[in-house]
């Protein structure tokens, strides 16, 4: 039924832009704008929940935009579950910013709170957007309105980081019209062509030529896989951390690479739908690629140094589960791929808010400064602990409950190759989160242990214990230089550059950390609470997913499309 | 009584060119009220053709009752209407930039007026050779608008585009030469007919006059690689006649060139002729390309804007040689809407001239706060010109992707899709050095580069106006395509 929700959930956070930049210089108002909106907007989405779980559908149309497509909305289960996520954590995130930015006393705040209320609207835009063009025109104005928070910084990594990142994801968005158009086309172009959502696939689509068809399925996966962080085309997100940790946090692990997912979602369910994906054969290959980024992804993250560009890897990683719920087009998997949309973000954006809120308070970045720095800041810690745990899959926590869907349905679609990836990374989430707690709370500064995996050179030492490299005749090189040419991973940063007079900034005070205590005394509220508040969101997706809504909403989405057995 | 609105259209301008001359008797500063006077005259006159066309149909008007193919006959469907009123619009939009970027005097304004009247006289024209005419008369004013800068690098500039322009015109002479011996006629209705009656599409001399035509309106246009006037032409000449030409003389002579395609050699030529057709295509994209290209190593800034217009000509022209319905709508859509960014770009870089004295690429840096109209502005309309929706940048350049796909023209797809990445190249570094970047103070310009008006380094609200209304128009513009689409595909008989 037509409704004005979806369109006013987009206009009220574009609204504030104005009003933001206009209260440059009246700071707490101006938060208060923020948060006021962020409330509204949820309000707003929320409301459109119940409806939903019924099976209702909001539609809000503007008539003919281009070519006989509509520029037109329509909130349903997939797009609601995307929009309440977003909407709910751009909340906890704002009262975060708050902490963040002024705890570091950070320049162009007024810019960084107007970009963000115009990201949080391109992203309700590409919610609840109801055909593929409408989809592109905000996926597009989402790269637009984020690159202002890549580069905030305003240095020259920030720079190039901003430059990568406009380069990656418009590629991804000229792809992505690319095959919208072949959609088009494909449908019937000018008589009759169409590129709106229809759950099961769209009709035309089924008939067409299945070669024109994959090609029109590679272009739109491959675009929208940029900004979901498919290999090999991942690489702009590791680059983007240079910005600052809330923009990582919500946006670089929730909002726009779940964009990317979510455009991939729309495509394999509503535009292609699970039967047309099988027809054509696609399936297998987006499953091995996301099976291959899953992997690959844990295994870089092993190696890295700075929390933030580890916390990347995993989100590369992460963001690949979904993407293999989807490919593998069997009930489970698809519940469990929709179902870590959420999962991952609350996880993820605690890791990310306890990396921001360590950075603050002690300047810290790398893990190898992080021995015992529980003692400074245990409740930050603890939730690190309890989201990196929900990552692993241990039950409890949210990621469990996703991984466990997951793992059914490819067990009952007997793809095994794929459960054992997924088990695989599993394993391999404890491995690079493990250290982290057990150093923060079970070791101190001067007693930790080395780490080989991340301090030591790629290929080994010598098993002798000297460090000039083997020579294939059995000599050893003399006078040789040894590892010069990599990096201690020690003085690399964030964006994997090698600073050897960087000033290593970071890391305990003389005397080791100083305790803090249980009470909240290691930071401010503004850090602490969001903190908590979205490690509890995982431990009650953990424990009750269903009452915590969001299983609700993925259960709906599955049993709408046609063709699929739960 | 519409009938008249085609031949005033001309008239007026030509009338208002030759007062200030008259008035200059008494005072040197009439020139701008006339200019005011006419031109709003004219912009009034357009946008009521533009109506009418659109309610009602094509408009024909024959001049003096001598009917064709003996006489001079004025035709007005949905294409020429909307030129028309961009011209109008344009011309008088930046009469409020001209104010007080421009000495008040009476021969500027009188050139001004006569340069309208040349694009306007190419635009509602029937006959190939009446198009001739009016071309010279818009080349003249032109190059003589050039040449009011004070440098004496404006006047070379005006010189090499007096050369290569006299070359195109004579060119496109030559071949309307061919066409007249093949057919005996030179009214486009009568040649649509008589060319395939009387001489064949594929015979020597129509593939030969085509090729001339095409060749001579490619220099007007400034595609790749006869384009070397212009980046000069630009980059000499005061603020305000870089935004006039950049916004109007080449369009319009892309409409020419579209005119002569559909309407003369008619889509059967290109069906028929198929050389000719991936001819064309292959011009277009190579210009896109070699644009995108040239412009990515400019470090002048205006210089680098006209080697974008040479980028997104070829677009519009392999919109305009796909000549399928939606492309063509997509080619027109993106005429006009580049039309209002390049003026508003041009206007921009003119404020921030005034007010800082910057230039060059690293001189932008850190300016998103010294000039923030100027650079807010601009930046607006970089990104539509990128292709970011809703801007209609994009919209023009979707209907020709979904044009090409189509017709099944897969390369001329790709290069279409990757123009986005080729404008955004260049685009963004502009951008991310004015908000993004630490500001140096710029070298004090030397005496040949201050500024040249009375008003000097100021910035006055007219262009200020110009540059807000240009940003909002590119976005307001994208809603106005749906229900200008079928004007377009309805008066132009041979797409149906």
């Amino acid at each position: 039924m037509t409704d004005i929700r979806p369109l006013l959930a987009i206009l009220v956070s574009a609204v504030a832009i104005p009003l933001i930049l206009a209260l440059r210089s009246r700071p707490n108002l101006r938060e208060g704008v923020t948060l006021v909106v962020a409330l509204a907007k949820f309000a707003i989405v929320a409301s459109l929940v119940p409806g939903v779980l019924e099976g209702e559908e909001y539609v809000f149309s503007f008539g003919e935009f281009a070519a006989g497509i509509e520029f037109a909305f329509r909130a349903d289960a997939l797009g609601v579950l995307f929009a309440s996520l977003a909407s709910l954590l751009w909340i906890v995130t704002s009262l975060y910013s708050i902490g963040y930015m002024r705890g570091l006393d950070e320049h162009a705040q007024t810019r960084y709170f107007a970009s963000f209320a115009a990201s949080l609207a391109t992203v309700m835009g590409v919610a609840f957007a109801s055909n593929l063009l409408t989809l592109f025109v905000f996926y597009e104005l989402l790269t637009v309105a984020t690159y202002p928070l890549v580069t905030h910084d305003e240095t020259d990594e920030a720079r190039a980081a901003g430059r990568k990142y406009l380069a990656y994801t418009f590629g991804g968005g000229i792809a992505v019209l690319g095959g919208t158009a072949l959609v088009f086309w494909l449908t019937g172009g000018l008589a009759g062509g169409t590129t709106s959502f229809a759950h099961g696939g769209i009709d035309g689509l089924a008939t067409a030529d299945p070669l024109w068809a994959r090609a029109a399925f590679v272009l739109l996966a491959g675009g929208f896989g940029v900004k979901a962080g498919l290999m090999p085309v991942h690489s702009w997100l590791p680059d983007a951390m240079v910005a600052p940790t809330p923009v990582s946090g919500l946006l670089h692990a929730v909002a726009v690479v779940k964009s990317g997912v979510f455009g991939v979602a729309r495509v394999v369910l509503d535009v292609y739908g699970t039967d047309g994906v099988a027809e054509i054969g696609m399936g297998l290959p987006l499953a091995a690629i996301a099976a291959f980024t899953l992997v690959a992804a844990s295994i870089i993250a092993l190696r890295q140094d700075n929390l933030k560009r580890r916390l990347a890897f995993s989100t590369v990683s992460q963001l690949s589960y979904i993407v293999l719920g989807l490919a593998l087009l069997e009930g489970n998997a698809l519940i469990g791929g929709l179902l870590h949309i959420p999962a991952h973000a609350f996880m993820k954006l605690t890791l990310f808010f306890c990396a921001g809120a360590i950075h603050v308070e002690t300047h810290t970045d790398d893990i190898s400064d992080m021995a015992g720095i529980g003692r400074r800041m245990p409740l930050t810690m603890a939730a690190f602990a309890v989201a990196a745990a929900g990552m692993a899959g241990i039950p409890l926590v949210a990621g469990f409950v996703s991984k466990w869907y997951l793992v059914i349905g490819a067990l009952e679609g007997e793809y095994l190759l794929f459960a054992a990836a997924l088990l695989v990374s599993g394993v391999l989430n404890i491995a690079y989160f493990w250290p982290i707690v057990y150093q923060a709370f079970f070791e101190s500064p001067e007693g930790h242990d080395e780490k080989p995996l991340v301090s030591g050179p790629l290929g080994g030492r010598f098993a002798s214990g000297d460090d000039s490299p083997a020579r294939t005749d059995g000599g050893v090189e003399e006078g040789d230089d040894t590892d010069e040419e990599i990096p201690d991973p020690n003085h690399v940063d964030h964006l994997g550059k090698f600073h050897e007079d960087h000033e290593h900034h970071g890391g305990p005070p003389e005397g080791g950390w100083d305790e803090r205590g249980w009470r909240g005394g290691e930071s401010t509220w503004f850090m602490l609470g969001p903190i908590m508040a979205t490690a509890t969101g995982s431990l009650l997706l953990g424990i009750v997913p269903s009452t915590a809504v969001f299983l609700q909403i993925v259960t709906r989405v599955v049993e709408n499309l046609p063709g699929v057995v739960l | 009584m519409i009938e008249h609105a085609p031949v005033l259209l001309v008239v007026v301008p030509i009338v208002a060119a030759s007062l200030p001359i008259v008035a200059s008797i008494v005072t040197d500063r009439a020139g701008w009220p006339i200019a005011v006077l006419g031109l709003a005259v004219h912009t009034g006159l357009a946008g009521w053709l533009l109506v009418h066309v659109h309610t009602e149909g094509v408009v024909s008007t024959v001049l003096a009752g001598f009917e064709a193919p003996y006489g001079i006959e004025l035709y007005v469907d949905g294409l020429s209407a909307v030129v028309v009123a961009l011209v109008g619009v344009t011309s008088f939009g930046l009469l409020a930039y001209a104010r007080k970027a421009q000495p008040r005097s009476n021969a500027f304004y009188a050139q001004y007026l006569l340069l309208v009247a040349g694009l306007t006289g190419m635009t509602v024209t029937g006959d190939v050779f009446n198009l001739y005419v009016f071309l010279e008369i818009t080349g003249l004013a032109a190059y003589g608008l050039v040449a009011t800068g004070r440098k004496g690098s404006s006047a070379v500039a005006a010189l090499k585009y007096l050369l290569l322009g006299t070359i195109g015109a004579s060119l496109y002479l030559l071949g309307v030469g061919y066409l007249l011996a093949a057919t005996g006629t030179l009214n486009m209705e009568d040649l649509a007919e008589k060319i395939p009656e009387m001489a064949g599409y594929d015979s020597t001399l129509i593939v030969t006059a085509f090729g001339l035509i095409v060749g001579g309106l490619a220099v007007k246009v400034a595609l790749f690689p006869v384009h070397t006037w212009q980046p000069d032409a630009y980059s000499r000449s005061p603020d305000t006649v870089s935004a006039l030409i950049s916004a109007l003389v080449s369009t319009v002579s892309a409409y020419a060139l579209a005119r002569l395609l559909l309407s003369v050699f008619t889509v059967e030529f290109l069906t028929e002729v198929q050389l000719a057709q991936w001819g064309l295509l292959a011009v277009a994209s190579i210009s896109i390309v070699a644009g995108s290209a040239l412009a990515v190593s400019q470090s002048d800034v205006q210089r680098m804007l006209a080697y974008s217009s040479v980028s997104q000509f070829g677009l519009v022209v392999a919109g305009f040689a796909i000549a399928t319905p939606l492309a063509v709508v997509g080619a027109t859509v993106h005429l006009i809407g580049h039309a209002i960014m390049k003026g508003g770009l041009f206007a921009a870089t003119g404020i921030v001239r005034r007010k800082t004295g910057a230039t060059t690429v690293s001189e932008y840096a850190g300016l998103g706060s010294r000039v923030p109209l100027g650079a807010g502005g601009f930046a607006v309309l970089a990104v539509a010109m990128v292709g970011v929706p809703p801007a209609v940048g994009f919209v023009g350049k979707w209907y020709i992707v979904i044009g090409a796909v189509e017709a099944e023209i897969w390369p001329v797809v790709a290069v279409v899709l990757a123009s986005t990445l080729l404008t955004l190249a260049y685009f963004a570094r502009l951008i991310e050095r004015l908000y993004f970047a630490e500001g140096e103070p710029i070298e004090t310009a030397t005496e040949s580069e201050q500024p040249l008006a009375d008003g000097s380094g100021e910035v006055s609200f007219g262009m200020k106006a110009v540059v807000v209304a240009a940003a909002v128009l590119t976005v307001a513009l994208a809603a106005a395509v749906p229900i200008y689409e079928p004007t377009l595909t309805e008066t132009l008989p041979q797409l149906l």
